[in-house]
């Protein structure tokens, strides 16, 4: 079986490079049959890495131990769902994962298009299939999930496996990464895309709409997938910290601000034919940062909590990288010709600039955690000494950013295309803006003293209001000419433009999000030893300590505390801290115990007993607001499946000539 | 089998649980805390807000603190004090000074360079339209108003 599963992603990788070569052959000599070969070795692809998945996934469900993988990660008590994720839990595993993603984006792309983009499929395939090659590489060679245990020349078995990190047998675990790589590996495809209609110069408005809706999906992805981490983190470290600026944190990061960019500024191209070269860079760029994290995380150049063990394919990620990034800077400086702007600009207070503005801070944002990220190697290699840059310089270099990036949310989608009149600007900000103020003020009185904290709730207040009277007047407006209540004409104004609604709708989240984000500045915590029948006060809340209890599963031995909450002595809470250690890896692993409210999260970590007094040690967290960081994502979901929806009214973004302008412009209003 | 395994995990809890004390964290440690990194190489946290008990970096540094804190050492006598024993690498920003300045002045240089390359982006395509005579004016009103019939009917 494990032979067959090696010569699977021996022949995926033979196939692989024959794809490379018919598309671009067949393209170059204009031989459709070695085109439609290439396309189908695509389908070949798939369905080999289909079959080596499949032989690695029933080796770990069945724990068949003579895998040196399956050995490594899994062991028999655990439950099958986690070995199932024990999939991606190794650097081989996660490779083939990587894998077994990108050939279903092949596979759906290759049937999607079978009349679509005709002149450019050969390059897409082309382009997907060498990355696809440039990962086979990698498990069939260096890091090959069906190396077998072997001692001499025979094969040999263990009696049980090493197990699943103890920290990665939570639920988001199982689907963390996988959608995250949904993210990662997606980018392809816009960046096949790009590169496709770069090289054949595709002309029209087609393939910049295959494009971003590809960018759409992926950025989907790679949101939910950086919420889920966040979600891991705070629920199973123990100490409720759902970002730290981790390196691996940040090259996940990374991707997500480049293709949120592109998102933005693709609408220039789209409406007035203009950034094309910067979203060409901004398209690649976020394809070379993905593979950059997989890369920042495999090569152990920097030193991180989530890295996989250090290795040697970081240098064929370089190698990749380097002639990636040459030859797509070869490829647009190539066609600035046919990237050339169609429009001009008409006035620096315009929706146009505050594009610009918004790809600026994005950008700033991106370069700052690189670089923070990068800081220490390259300081070491300077200077010859080793810095730290841990969280509080992020966050005193990304929250000024965040923040004018959060302004900035609430000022661009109000700004007109071409211009705006300073009558306009006073009509949609002057209640917005006074609203804001005032509730800042309102906090400030009330003793609120955290400046990032007010600055952030009057932003928020700010954005909130802008989006809420965008979606009030339009759906007021056609509630009244269709004769339905606001609710209804609310769902025909999105339906009417999806992507214009459904955008507001993510910048909802992010808003709610960020309301959340402001929650932190008012964190409270402690840690006590308290006897059994004691209790201990945090904030409002008496905790008591009334029972620790201890038991086994087949797969881990548990103690857990009982702690009733109660406020002003009515009782609020029982609470069930639990800690673990798993019998395979001895590993002693924290299960905190969580009673979520809008207004703050209580958080209990059974940390240890003590040695002298065998007292439970526990830590008592409050996590103020941090539940509308989750639910502000699930109004970004909401918000990209409405963007995906086909609108109801066709938008025809024609390239308008601009034929004059009124001098006075109450005249025409007239 | 599985039986004397558990029962030996067990046995290791009560030895871990035996291996830890509690750290109590008090208020003046945090404050400069948080300009330290935990060096333990299991987080990025700061000796402030590191909450992993009995840690071998954070405890030992905040019972460090703490004691010179009594002994009447300031904030910036302890950080120097961290940062001669560990080097650059015991403060959790580089510092802004010699080439930890970078640090600092990358970011925001990075942006003023982007904000100029917009100015120059904005300065070369901006071409305000033409102004319309009247003539044309009410030529495109004319237009517009047919539409909007014609969208009425």
């Amino acid at each position: 079986m494990e032979n067959i599963g090696a010569l699977a992603i021996l022949l995926a990788f033979c196939l692989g490079i024959y794809s490379v070569a018919a598309s671009l052959v067949g393209a170059w000599k204009k031989k459709p049959f070695l085109i439609a070969s290439g396309e189908r070795a695509v389908i070949a692809v798939w369905a080999l890495i289909m079959v080596a998945t499949g032989i690695l996934v029933y080796a770990l469900v069945t724990s068949d131990f003579r895998f040196a993988y399956v050995a490594s990660h899994s062991n028999r008590d655990m439950p099958w769902y986690y070995k199932v994720s024990s999939w991606w839990g190794g650097q081989e595993g996660s490779l083939l994962l990587w894998n077994f993603l990108l050939s279903w984006y092949g596979l759906v792309v290759v049937l999607q298009n079978r009349r679509k983009h005709r002149p450019m499929m050969p390059y897409v395939v082309a382009t997907l299939m060498a990355t696809q090659v440039f990962f086979l590489t990698l498990n069939a060679f260096p890091a090959s999930p069906f190396q077998m245990l072997a001692q001499g020349r025979n094969i040999v078995e263990v009696p049980d496996g090493n197990g699943l990190n103890p920290l990665l047998q939570y639920w988001t675990m199982l689907i963390h990464p996988p959608i995250l790589y949904l993210g990662y590996v997606g980018f392809v495809v816009p960046f096949a895309f790009a590169l496709g209609s770069l090289i054949t110069r595709q002309p029209g408005d087609q393939w910049i709409f295959t494009t971003r809706r590809w960018a759409i999906v992926t950025w989907f992805f790679q949101s939910t997938g950086i919420l889920l981490g966040a979600g891991w983190s705070y629920a199973v470290l123990g100490w409720g910290g759902y970002w730290v600026w981790d390196p691996v944190e940040n090259v996940s990061f990374l991707p997500w601000l480049t293709s949120t960019a592109f998102l933005h500024s693709v609408m220039m191209q789209e409406k007035k034919g203009m950034m094309k070269v910067w979203n060409m860079v901004l398209v690649a760029a976020t394809f070379f940062l993905c593979i950059f994290g997989t890369f920042m995380t495999r090569s152990g150049i920097v030193a991180s909590v989530h890295a996989f063990a250090t290795s040697n394919i970081g240098n064929y990620f370089l190698v990749f990288l380097v002639l990636g990034i040459a030859l797509t800077i070869y490829m647009i400086l190539g066609r600035l010709d046919y990237l050339k702007s169609e429009a001009e600009l008409e006035s620096v207070v315009s929706r146009e600039s505050s594009f610009l503005f918004n790809n600026l801070i994005l950008l700033a944002s991106c370069f700052a955690t690189l670089w923070g990220t990068l800081f220490p190697v390259i300081s070491e290699a300077v200077t010859g000494e080793k810095v730290s840059v841990d969280a509080p310089w992020f966050n005193r270099i990304n929250i000024p950013i965040a923040l004018f990036l959060l302004f900035l949310t609430g000022v661009g989608p109000l700004l007109a295309w071409r211009r705006v009149s300073a009558e306009g600007l006073k009509r949609n900000f002057k209640w917005p803006l006074l609203g804001s103020l005032l509730m800042m003020t309102g906090l400030a009185a009330a003793g609120i003293r955290h400046p990032y904290a007010l600055i952030t709730f009057g932003l928020c207040l700010f954005v909130g209001w802008t989006i809420g009277q965008e979606f009030y007047k339009g759906a007021g407006a056609i509630a009244k000419k269709e004769s339905m209540n606001l609710m209804s004409g609310m769902v025909e104004l999105t339906h009417r433009n999806t992507r214009r609604y459904g955008g507001y709708l993510v910048h909802m989240g992010i808003v709610i999000m960020f309301i959340g984000f402001a929650g932190a500045a008012f964190n409270r915590d402690t840690t006590v030893e308290v006897e059994q029948g004691r209790s201990f006060q945090l904030g409002r809340y008496d905790l008591k300590v009334t029972g620790v209890n201890s038991g086994q599963t087949d797969n881990y031995v548990w103690q857990n505390a009982t702690i009733e909450a109660s406020v002003e002595g009515k009782p609020y809470a029982t609470l069930h801290p639990e800690r673990r250690i798993y019998s395979q890896s001895q590993q002693p692993v924290g299960a905190v115990s969580i009673h979520r409210r809008l207004n703050e999260d209580l958080y209990i970590n059974f940390a240890a007993i003590s040695s002298e007094a065998q007292k439970p040690i526990i830590q008592a967290y409050i996590f103020p607001l941090v539940s509308w960081i989750w639910i502000g994502y699930w109004v970004l979901l909401i918000g990209s499946v409405v963007c995906l929806i086909p609108s109801k009214v066709k938008m025809s973004y024609a390239r308008t000539e601009v034929v004059g302008m009124a001098g006075k412009h109450e005249k025409v209003a007239k | 089998m599985k039986k004397w395994r558990n029962s030996f995990a067990l046995l290791m809890m009560a030895g871990l649980c035996l291996a830890q004390t509690g750290d109590l964290v008090p208020p003046e440690v945090r404050r400069v805390g948080d300009r330290l990194a935990c060096l333990c190489g299991s987080c990025k946290n700061t000796v402030a807000t590191c909450q992993m008990l009995g840690c071998h970096y954070t405890a030992p540094a905040r019972a460090k603190i703490t004691a010179m804190h009594k002994a009447g050492a300031d904030d910036e006598a302890i950080v120097a004090d961290f940062v001669k024993r560990e080097g650059k690498k015991a403060l959790a920003a580089p510092p802004a000074e010699g080439f930890g300045i970078m640090a600092w002045l990358a970011p925001p240089f990075m942006a003023l360079a982007g904000a100029g390359l917009i100015a120059w982006f904005i300065r070369r395509h901006r071409k305000p339209a033409p102004e319309l005579n009247e003539g044309d004016v009410a030529k495109y009103q004319q237009a517009a108003e047919r539409e909007l019939s014609r969208f009425d009917e």
